[in-house]
């Protein structure tokens, strides 16, 4: 079974998780161009190495984050949401 | 709204427990019938402290006034009794007449089922029950696991008789039979 770290809830088994896909950060609505739009809602960036995603524990709704290595699928972190606020 | 809920006076379960009393090797108590509601949301938190109520930190419980309080989130909170209770009562009158910000109301009286599990074969059942170790020297006293119970997300906190368990109403002979292939599992000394 794998295990997934929840910041609240601790240690546990994926099955009490929902992914929530990776944070992207949505284009200027009053300066983007059709372009930069339809790559926003069609393109997937898939890009190999680690990401940041939103995952959710679904027994707490809790939603958190995830930073996780996409070609070797291990954890490196998770944390809650606000620490991203404060590294903006 | 007391005189609608709950819509089974006997509880979710009343039906289904006949056999399951306090004798039973897993004894099941439906409390489901029993006063508790939740407030969540902004301003939550700091409304059951205005009323003098020292709060538990997050996935932990903590009594006042013969009530139970969980702390389920930051501003997510919920109080039970097993019995009529008037500080409950009166919390409930409060917060009614009460300006925001209070948070808001989130319906725990009518959509959760609330089972209080006992007996000489729970500890064994709760191994096939929950992935969560729930053992007393892993899971203390106060302690509130928001997780999977039975195939179904729910609530579990340690009570006098064992273990209390809150959850969807709508999944309570689900739950019920879970428990008792759990149960029937252990007394058996099989692997789930």
């Amino acid at each position: 079974m794998k295990i997934l770290r929840c910041p609240m809830n601790g240690p546990r088994n994926i099955q009490e998780f929902q992914y929530l896909g990776p944070v992207r950060h949505a284009p200027d609505p009053e300066a983007a161009s059709d372009a930069e739009w339809a790559a926003y809602i069609f393109h997937a960036e898939n890009r190999p190495g680690v990401i940041t995603e939103w995952w959710r524990h679904t027994a707490s709704n809790y939603v958190f984050l995830a930073e996780r290595n996409i070609v070797t699928n291990t954890v490196v972190r998770t944390f809650d949401a606000w620490e991203m606020e404060q590294m903006r | 709204m007391s005189a609608l809920f709950p819509l089974q006076p006997g509880g979710a379960a009343s039906e289904l427990t006949d056999g399951l009393g306090p004798h039973a090797a897993l004894s099941i108590r439906d409390l489901t019938p029993m006063p508790r509601f939740g407030i969540k949301g902004a301003g939550s938190a700091a409304w059951f402290a205005g009323q003098g109520v020292a709060l538990p930190p997050v996935n932990r419980l903590a009594q006042h006034d013969d009530t139970t309080f969980l702390r389920l989130g930051t501003n997510d909170l919920v109080c039970l009794a097993d019995g009529d209770n008037e500080g409950l009562t009166r919390l409930r009158r409060s917060w009614h007449d009460a300006a925001a910000p209070k948070g808001y109301w989130s319906w725990r009286e009518e959509s959760w089922a609330w089972l209080r599990l006992g007996g000489a074969a729970l500890e064994g059942a709760l191994q096939r029950l929950c992935a969560v170790d729930l053992r007393a020297q892993s899971f203390r006293q106060q302690d509130v696991a928001q997780t999977r119970f039975a195939h179904v997300d729910a609530v579990v906190f340690r009570c006098e008789a064992g273990f209390d368990i809150l959850f969807d109403i709508t999944l309570t002979a689900q739950v019920l039979a879970a428990i008792e292939v759990a149960r029937h599992a252990a007394e058996q000394g099989e692997a789930s």
